[in-house]
């Protein structure tokens, strides 16, 4: 193969993501080298974090310089964060997926009844499709804020046996509704695109208009509807200030309850890292930096197993 | 015709505008970043004195005391903003670092306590609730420093900060200070380990403390002095604090000087001294130095000049009361301001 100006710009530009993530991930590795020496497995089993005393001179600890009374213990972020995210996808899937499914079967019914009536009426399916997806683009801060002011005084008055709305299930409501329009608009393009001759042929069966949709419809759309779902889930699981702002910040300790104080990870570096700028040996902020890889393999291994399960490895129907 | 017309006016006015560009390139540029205590402030002081000095231009931040420390350290920018003096292992480290106090900051321990207008509370009882240890409002050691007021048995849910915080270094500071197993265990910084309380939740800065202890009966928490208005508004109460010499006192203008006023001949010359639990008969145990972080040995001799003048400009005309009350600061008292001008001119 020649390699034409062209394919060689092509192939330079299509290099430059792998490289920076590369780059990401050496840097990581790179930096938090001295923490994981200094943590070993216990970062990933243990519960307690404490920075130390970052006022008092540093002690020595296997040749590594770290501040007095340091420990890093990850587990409750790691919990938080998965538990987090897996409650927020079980809230957001079936609201996607009636929200896509409402707006690709039942509004073009809706608008022919109302078009019968009103003929001049403008088509409402675009209109209500691009609200779906102007929900997408909502800044997570605005979330936050909405959290904070509604939703976590509401869980306190009327759902919390303790009368505290911060914690777990205030978390999860969040991000289930900034993920729930990542899952509805890419399923809605999905089931715009199946034929309409699959469609047509399940009517012309006799199936009523459920089985249509869950017969005929969304086995077809399962690979993009997972895709949606992995999407939705990189969001959930790195999402940063929504989080901070409602999950009550638990620390040393792992969540009991829905109404637990949790911290994810993400929610957490951003928390310590101005502490931890002024360590003076730095470990702090290599043990931050650690947290992030362990995020980043996490994202990771998420990724790949959602994969897995959309290519069908494990769909023995399908294989047929 | 025209076009070659349009091209040329086009030309002059970028030439106008290298112009200008090339003379704003001429003003000195200075750059602070750090404490959000402080940021309300350098908003205040940054105005008045560009007016006067127009060659001169100041960016601020607000991005927290940890990451001012660090980025003056990195000389990122010439002057980090926090609300900690530098520890000991810091100077040592980085001997050419310097914490110049600029004002003098306090902080409140506020309450949501329906029906309960004035409560007394003291550093081993609120190191109690932090650790776990003291549970209800009605425990013993809580009625016994508030004597006839009907206290509620319900469960106290103490409110700490999520994030790095100059109000968690001095709140923490308070509970060292005045209750052993704290001191020993939990020791003071911007981050706590905090332990684990059934109840307890953390919120994230001082906007965030505000509405946490308003959405949640029965907590406590430690709000900075600043946000003493938002507080009121929202009909939180104030507790009074149990000073060194034995006394409750709340945060008043006359309390937190005297405090200040305790420490202000034994200030030493590096400034870096706590201000809090004082001895001092009416001192607010809760004080603290608001600190700029500058490097004594600048590569650029006109930025240290340009530092010096503003920094000078701050701990004098800056320290005005029609500046402090704004910000529900107080100005150094005169010997901590021969002290921090002193610091100031060892900019180089």
């Amino acid at each position: 193969m020649k390699l034409r100006p062209f394919r060689l710009s092509v192939l330079i530009l299509s290099l430059f993501i792998p490289a920076a993530l590369a780059a990401v991930v050496l840097f990581l590795v790179a930096y938090s080298g001295q923490a994981i020496i200094f943590n070993g497995l216990h970062f990933i089993t243990g519960i307690t974090w404490n920075l130390g005393d970052l006022y008092d001179n540093p002690v020595m600890v296997r040749g590594i310089q770290v501040p007095a009374g340091a420990e890093y213990g990850i587990l409750a972020f790691v919990v938080g964060t998965l538990a987090s995210s897996a409650i927020a996808i079980l809230i957001a899937v079936p609201l996607s997926a009636g929200t896509a499914i409402f707006l690709s079967e039942a509004v073009p019914e809706l608008e022919r009844a109302s078009r019968s009536v009103l003929p001049w009426l403008p088509p409402i399916r675009p209109v209500l499709a691009m609200l779906v997806e102007l929900v997408a683009v909502v800044p997570s801060v605005v979330f936050g804020l909405w959290g904070i002011a509604v939703l976590v005084p509401f869980i306190g008055h009327y759902i919390s046996p303790t009368g505290n709305g911060y914690g777990l299930l205030a978390a999860s409501i969040v991000l289930a509704l900034m993920i729930t329009p990542i899952i509805a608009s890419t399923l809605y393009d999905a089931l715009c695109q199946v034929p309409k001759e699959n469609r047509e042929s399940a009517f012309a069966l006799g199936a009523t208009h459920f089985e249509v949709v869950t017969k005929a419809m969304i086995p077809m759309v399962r690979t993009t509807l997972m895709g949606g779902v992995v999407l939705a889930l990189g969001r959930a699981l790195g999402e940063t200030m929504a989080v901070l702002m409602v999950s009550g910040g638990g620390i040393n300790m792992l969540p009991t309850s829905l109404f637990s104080p949790i911290s994810t990870i993400a929610s957490f570096i951003v928390s310590q890292l101005d502490s931890a700028e002024s360590d003076p040996t730095n470990m702090s902020v290599r043990a931050l930096s650690e947290i992030a890889l362990v995020l980043f393999l996490i994202t990771l291994a998420v990724n790949a197993g959602a994969k897995l399960l959309s290519s069908g490895a494990f769909n023995v129907r399908k294989r047929q | 015709m025209k076009l070659s017309k349009l091209l040329r006016t086009g030309i002059a006015a970028l030439a106008i505008t290298t112009g200008a560009t090339a003379a704003h390139a001429s003003t000195m540029r200075l750059s602070e970043t750090g404490s959000s205590l402080l940021y309300p402030l350098f908003n205040l002081w940054v105005p008045a004195y560009t007016a006067k000095n127009p060659d001169v231009s100041i960016t601020t931040a607000s991005t927290g005391s940890g990451t001012g420390i660090a980025q003056s350290i990195k000389n990122l920018v010439q002057i980090g903003a926090s609300d900690a003096y530098l520890s000991d292992a810091m100077v040592k480290f980085h001997p050419a670092m310097l914490s110049i106090p600029l004002a003098i900051s306090s902080q409140a321990i506020n309450y949501n306590l329906p029906g309960i207008s004035h409560l007394n509370l003291s550093g081993p009882i609120l190191a109690g609730i932090y650790m776990g240890k003291i549970t209800k409002w009605n425990d013993p050691a809580i009625a016994a420093a508030n004597p006839g007021v009907a206290l509620p048995d319900h469960v106290i849910i103490p409110i700490h900060r999520v994030d790095g915080s100059g109000d968690t270094f001095i709140f923490s500071q308070y509970l060292a200070f005045s209750d052993k197993a704290w001191g020993n265990t939990l020791h003071y910084g911007t981050s706590i380990s905090w332990p684990a309380v059934a109840g307890g939740i953390g919120a994230n800065g001082n906007p965030g403390m505000v509405t946490a202890l308003q959405n949640n009966p029965y907590g406590v928490a430690y709000i900075g002095i600043s946000f003493a208005k938002q507080v009121a508004a929202a009909h939180l109460g104030q507790a009074a604090l149990l000073n060194k010499a034995g006394n409750y006192v709340l945060p008043t203008p006359e309390t937190i000087s005297d405090a200040s006023s305790s420490v202000a001949n034994t200030t030493p010359p590096d400034e870096r001294i706590s201000i809090v639990f004082t001895p001092g008969t009416n001192a607010y145990p809760i004080v603290n130095y608001e600190y700029a972080i500058v490097n004594s040995k600048m590569t650029n001799k006109k930025e240290a000049a340009a530092v010096r003048d503003f920094l000078t400009w701050a701990v004098n005309d800056g320290n005005a009361m029609s500046f402090m009350t704004q910000v529900h600061f107080l100005p150094l008292p005169d010997s901590v301001k021969a002290l921090t001008l002193k610091q100031i001119d060892s900019i180089k």
